[in-house]
């Protein structure tokens, strides 16, 4: 990295002096140009001059006109030829217009040159606050779990607690070693996502169908927190993604509104969907605890985490980012809107509408049977 | 702590569930009395209508951050102590946390002995200073034309002017008056108004001693009062240099 920037830094130098190099060699050449022109109209003059004064001595013209071929005679007066006045002139004009070409082109390429090093180096001074930025919020992210799970593990140590008061304490521990592991998934998965590095393919998928095993994984949790799922989805629509983007989507979004729905202490989560000629479109509304409308955009930025209720969120502030994330490349977009705190929440998820073509189309139910 | 005093009340503000639990758990089993709060707002709601002997506050809280609310607190003339606790511990962050009224400051994540310690030390620094100020006769500190009144923080000087004391400047006060004629080292009064190691360095002291000189001396640059001992600390003298 080092070591690209000192490379980068002389390269920036060396084309600066260059471009000072090619402005002096361009004032250079006219002033030389100038001065050669006035010394040759000089010596032209002198010429002139000259064959008048043997005129005027009486010398035959013709006599003259061999002496000084330059000079023409006509009526007693000497002056010079047109032509060699002409070529001169056009000398003049050819050398102007040669520097100004030439000088424009080098000019141009060392101004290019300058201004891909110089947005290079931008580049990467940005890259290197980002870096340094994500740094300081995911270490920031760890030492709450990890000062939980300290502070469990030298209660344990003090204390000395017997198996029953225990258990909570391990429970808790758990958790926290959970949560860890989410965030640095979440985090691997965020910095790929990022780089671009993802191998996404793109096959026609039925919404139905992913929205289902997202939920059977969920249903459970869901129960326990006293929250319903129900969704209402035509099994007809179809989204061009990446099967396992997909379910993360579904997932990230269902998991995000569960926590909303557990923080106002219970409720309900629906899903719908419905297709236009343009875009599908997957709506995840709860009755959650919501956030402030100017939020709203905020929620798709890495690290954001909205204010919970009293039974707190343990929330990465990543899932979110990565399926805004994952939609730009599926080509779709995410949007969030909720009337306040206290008022529920709803995410939208919308995809291109799949050019219709027969044989990309799964068949409905053939498609439900192959599934293994 | 004498049996016959109810448990001093804590205040716990952290947004992670876990470690409020944590924490609470462990004030209760020390024989504190623990009230939760998950964000700065419900903790100063709470405290507007509640008196307790310490805060433990969460420096990044959802809403508005605990240096917000710590600040809120002091401008409403709440005096309650706090101990802040914070993911970030450089030394910037500490100073930003005793400038916005913070008592002490822990970083996590944090070894359980040293938060109860802390809990402690900073309770008894309260315990002394309200029981010292607990007499009429001790309440209240004249010298010089000056007249500190110790409860409530506040002062008049010399010249008439009225002084708003920060809880900082009124313990040093306490410390050096109870003292007065004697000479207090600088580390003393570290001990007895900060804790340990809570600032880096003794200059600390200074500036509160050139504060308290431009609060109570005629002539601050000459002080008659509030005397350096060079290489050692100070002597408070209540009478005036003659």
């Amino acid at each position: 990295m080092k070591a690209t920037r000192v490379f980068q830094l002389t390269a920036l130098a060396l084309v600066v002096v260059s471009a000072v190099q090619v402005g002096w060699w361009l004032f250079d050449q006219h002033a030389y140009t100038v001065e050669k022109v006035s010394a040759a109209r000089a010596a032209y003059a002198e010429q002139v001059a000259a064959a008048q004064a043997l005129l005027d001595s009486g010398a035959a013209p013709a006599r003259v006109q061999q002496l000084l071929p330059g000079i023409v005679v006509s009526g007693g007066h000497a002056s010079l030829a047109p032509q060699l006045a002409e070529a001169l002139t056009t000398e003049e004009h050819r050398r102007y217009r040669q520097y100004a070409w030439e000088g424009s082109f080098f000019m141009l390429a060392l101004a290019a040159c300058i201004a891909v090093i110089a947005r290079a180096l931008r580049e990467e001074a940005h890259v290197r606050e980002q870096q340094d930025s994500f740094l300081a919020l995911v270490s920031h992210q760890f030492k709450t779990p990890l000062a939980s799970l300290q502070l469990s593990l030298e209660t344990l140590a003090l204390r000395a607690p017997g198996p029953e008061a225990a258990r909570p304490l391990i429970d808790r521990m758990l958790a926290d070693v959970a949560r860890m592991e989410q965030m640095v998934t979440q985090i691997l998965e965020s910095a790929r996502l990022e780089r671009g590095r993802v191998d996404l393919k793109s096959e026609p998928l039925q919404l139905a169908a992913a929205v289902a095993r997202v939920t059977a994984q969920l249903e459970e949790r869901a129960r326990r927190e006293r929250i319903t799922l129900s969704s209402d989805i035509a099994p007809t629509l179809t989204v061009v993604s990446d099967p396992l983007a997909l379910d993360v989507v579904v997932r990230n979004v269902l998991e995000n509104a569960l926590a909303a729905v557990k923080s106002a202490g219970g409720g309900r989560i629906t899903l719908s969907a419905r297709a236009s000629e343009r875009e599908v479109e997957l709506l995840v509304s709860d009755s959650g605890v919501g956030f402030a409308p100017a939020e709203s955009a905020r929620l798709f930025q890495k690290f954001s985490r909205l204010r919970g209720g009293a039974s707190g969120y343990y929330g990465t502030g990543l899932g979110l980012y990565i399926v805004r994330r994952l939609m730009e490349l599926a080509g779709g977009r995410v949007s969030a809107q909720s009337d306040g705190l206290g008022k529920g929440a709803s995410v939208r998820l919308t995809w291109p509408a799949v050019a219709v073509s027969a044989a990309a189309m799964p068949q409905p139910a053939a498609g439900e049977e192959s599934r293994p | 702590m004498s049996a016959t005093l109810p448990p001093p009340h804590v205040l716990v503000v952290e947004d992670d569930p876990h470690l409020a639990a944590g924490v609470m758990e462990n004030l209760r089993a020390e024989g504190y009395e623990v009230t939760a709060a998950p964000d700065g707002e419900q903790a100063l709601d709470w405290l507007a209508g509640h008196g307790c002997a310490l805060v433990v506050l969460d420096v990044m809280l959802p809403g508005a951050d605990g240096l917000a609310v710590c600040r809120t607190l002091r401008a409403r003339g709440n005096t309650t102590p706090v101990l802040f606790l914070t993911a970030r511990g450089d030394p910037a962050d500490r100073v930003r946390g005793l400038e916005a009224g913070g008592d002490d400051y822990l970083a996590k994540p944090f070894h359980l002995q040293e938060f109860l310690l802390r809990v402690r030390a900073i309770l008894r620094r309260w315990d002394w200073y309200r029981s010292a100020s607990a007499t009429s006769a001790t309440a209240v500190l004249r010298f010089g034309g000056n007249e500190v009144d110790f409860r409530a923080f506040r002062a008049r000087a010399w010249n008439g002017e009225a002084q708003e004391l920060t809880e900082k400047e009124a313990m040093i006060l306490k410390v050096l008056a109870e003292h007065a004629g004697e000479i207090v080292s600088r580390e003393d009064l570290l001990e007895r108004v900060w804790g340990y190691d809570v600032f880096p360095s003794t200059r600390t002291v200074d500036n509160f001693i050139l504060r308290l000189r431009k609060r109570f001396e005629k002539d601050p640059a000459n002080p008659r009062h509030f005397l350096t001992v060079w290489g050692v600390g100070y002597r408070f003298l209540g009478e005036g240099e003659p």
